[in-house]
């Protein structure tokens, strides 16, 4: 029985993981192409929620609600490159970091002004009366947490793959010189990148929403958590941020079971610790982790 | 085809190339020696966009690109296979070759069809390619790597290509390799400026050559004229 209680705190646990592991691929999609990452990734998750509330709140069906957050997602990863992102890379700076905690700020500021401070409960139409497999509880839910997760996910790995535009995104990941000599431009393809990284991230928000609710402060724990699944699975496995991902979720779940719901953050921030002291260089490179 | 016309380019505050003339008519093999560090790569890199000039003209079939990006320098008919090869290591050969093409291929769907017949004719130029052609490029060896820029480069169908020292790091036979498959791509009527350490075979291919020493183009002329030059004899072919 104990070990039953045990294993169900796991895989609830893990299946939130795996929200951590979409927003952590998103850093690994803009780092791959241009070394940079979005610091105000978590407000642009909340943003996206919240703007997919005001959606529902209008009427909206949601198989039309999802890809509408989705479109706004991507239209805020697009902005922040082009914002934050672009100017500072061409001219070979580090000055994106700032700018992009910058925006975030101002994101923080903009939802607080248009969507009010309070928490928010966010319907949806997927149920979460437990269903049972061998004896451990799973809400559709928290299943369609871990579903979307992975269709994104491999969706966005297909299209890497499958499509010529999807093999240039790996060139510039690879060597951006030489792809530009392919005929590549490497600011479209970090564009391109920036676009995709809000996609992730909005649908990380929206699959999350009807489990944490919906405010201006959703997102700063979580982001905190795909930053450290981000540096421990490294930032050029997709596969590791989900191994990470459901790691780190399912060692939150037995931590505040055993130790109170206080120290449920620990585990992300240890583990963080632990990976920048192991590797001081950091996966972000010797540069840039100096100056985080 | 390409002309350059008193290009001065370098990096940061340093100049490094000074006033530098060449032309590469259509069809004709041009070689661009010298010593280490003469600015032959940096003349290259000038060309192709990837480090801008300070001032000159650089003419791609009659069109104005020294203020282009590098991508759209390439789009317009210039390939450049780089020093060093920089073949993407984690991608596939045949995905390398595919890449070379990007230019005038669709972005998603069927663009496997469309270089199907192109990417045969590379592979039949390198068939040790087409054995490999699902192997990561970065697990070839320097030959294969080699012929693998020089595949990638001919996929795109270029006006113009730049092979900047071909021969860098390879064992003498694989040299060797290199000349006849340069010798064989002259033979189809490729336009191509070639940088090469190995300035005898370089002049054995080309039709005309430039001596470049301290950023400076000091020599030029037809490779028979250069074998008779004492200046080229004794710093080069000696
Ligand atoms: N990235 C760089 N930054 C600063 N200086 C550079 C850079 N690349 C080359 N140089 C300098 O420019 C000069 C010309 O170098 P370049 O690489 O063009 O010579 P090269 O003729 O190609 O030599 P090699 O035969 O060794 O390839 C050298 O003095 C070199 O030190
Ligand atoms: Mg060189």
């Amino acid at each position: 029985m104990y070990t039953l209680l045990i294993v169900q705190l796991a895989v609830s646990g893990a299946l939130m993981g795996m929200v951590y592991a979409l927003i952590a691929y998103g850093f690994q999609l803009t780092f791959a192409t241009s070394k940079s990452i979005n610091f105000g990734q978590g407000e642009l998750v909340m943003l996206s929620a919240l703007f997919s509330l005001t959606l529902i709140d209008s009427g909206l069906p949601y198989w039309l609600v999802v890809p509408g957050g989705m479109l706004f997602g991507v239209i805020l990863g697009l902005f922040v490159e082009r914002a934050a992102v672009r100017l500072s890379l061409e001219q070979k700076g580090e000055g994106w970091i700032l700018l992009t905690i910058i925006l975030g700020l101002l994101g923080f500021s903009a939802a607080e002004n248009i969507w009010g401070r309070d928490d928010r409960p966010f319907p949806t139409p997927i149920p979460s009366d437990p269903l049972h497999f061998f004896g451990i509880d799973v809400t559709p839910l928290e299943l369609s947490v871990a579903i979307g997760v992975l269709t994104v996910m491999g969706l966005v790995e297909l299209f890497k793959r499958k499509t010529l535009l999807g093999k240039a995104f790996e060139a510039v990941s690879a060597d951006r010189d030489a792809a530009q000599l392919m005929g590549i431009s490497a600011t479209r393809t970090i564009q391109l990148s920036y676009g995709l990284s809000g996609l992730v991230a909005a649908m990380a928000g929206i699959l999350v929403a009807p489990i944490t609710t919906v405010g201006p402060t959703m997102a700063s724990v979580l982001i905190l958590k795909a930053f450290s699944v981000a540096v421990v699975a490294g930032l050029d496995s997709g596969f590791g941020v989900v191994l990470i991902g459901l790691f780190l979720g399912a060692l939150e779940s037995l931590t505040s079971f055993y130790l109170g719901s206080g120290w449920r953050e620990a585990p992300g921030l240890v583990l963080l610790i632990l990976a920048l002291a192991v590797r001081p260089n950091g996966v972000f490179g010797k540069a840039s982790i100096r100056k985080v | 085809m390409l002309t350059v016309e008193n290009l001065h380019a370098g990096y940061g505050t340093s100049e490094v190339l000074v006033d530098i003339s060449l032309e590469v008519k259509a069809g004709s093999v041009v070689a661009l020696i010298g010593a280490n560090g003469a600015g032959k790569t940096t003349t290259m890199r000038a060309i192709s966009g990837m480090l801008k000039p300070n001032r000159g003209r650089v003419l791609l079939d009659g069109r104005l690109v020294q203020e282009f990006d590098a991508s759209r320098i390439a789009r317009l008919g210039l390939a450049h296979s780089p020093e060093g090869r920089k073949v993407f290591g984690p991608l596939s050969v045949e995905d390398n070759l595919l890449l070379g093409a990007y230019s005038r291929l669709p972005r998603f769907f069927g663009f496997r069809a469309r270089a199907a017949a192109d990417l045969e004719g590379v592979y039949a130029l390198f068939p040790r390619l087409k054995e490999r052609r699902l192997q990561a490029a970065g697990t070839l060896s320097g030959g294969e790597q080699q012929m693998l820029a020089i595949g990638r480069a001919l996929m795109s169908k270029p006006k113009v290509m730049l092979l900047d020292e071909p021969s860098m790091g390879l064992a003498p036979i694989i040299v060797q390799e290199v000349f006849s498959t340069i010798r064989r791509l002259k033979e189809t009527g490729i336009t191509l400026l070639l940088v090469e350490q190995f300035a005898k075979s370089a002049l054995e291919v080309a039709d005309y050559a430039y001596v470049m020493d301290r950023g400076r183009i000091v020599i030029e002329g037809t490779p028979a004229h250069l074998r008779e030059d004492e200046r080229v004899l004794a710093a080069y072919l000696g």
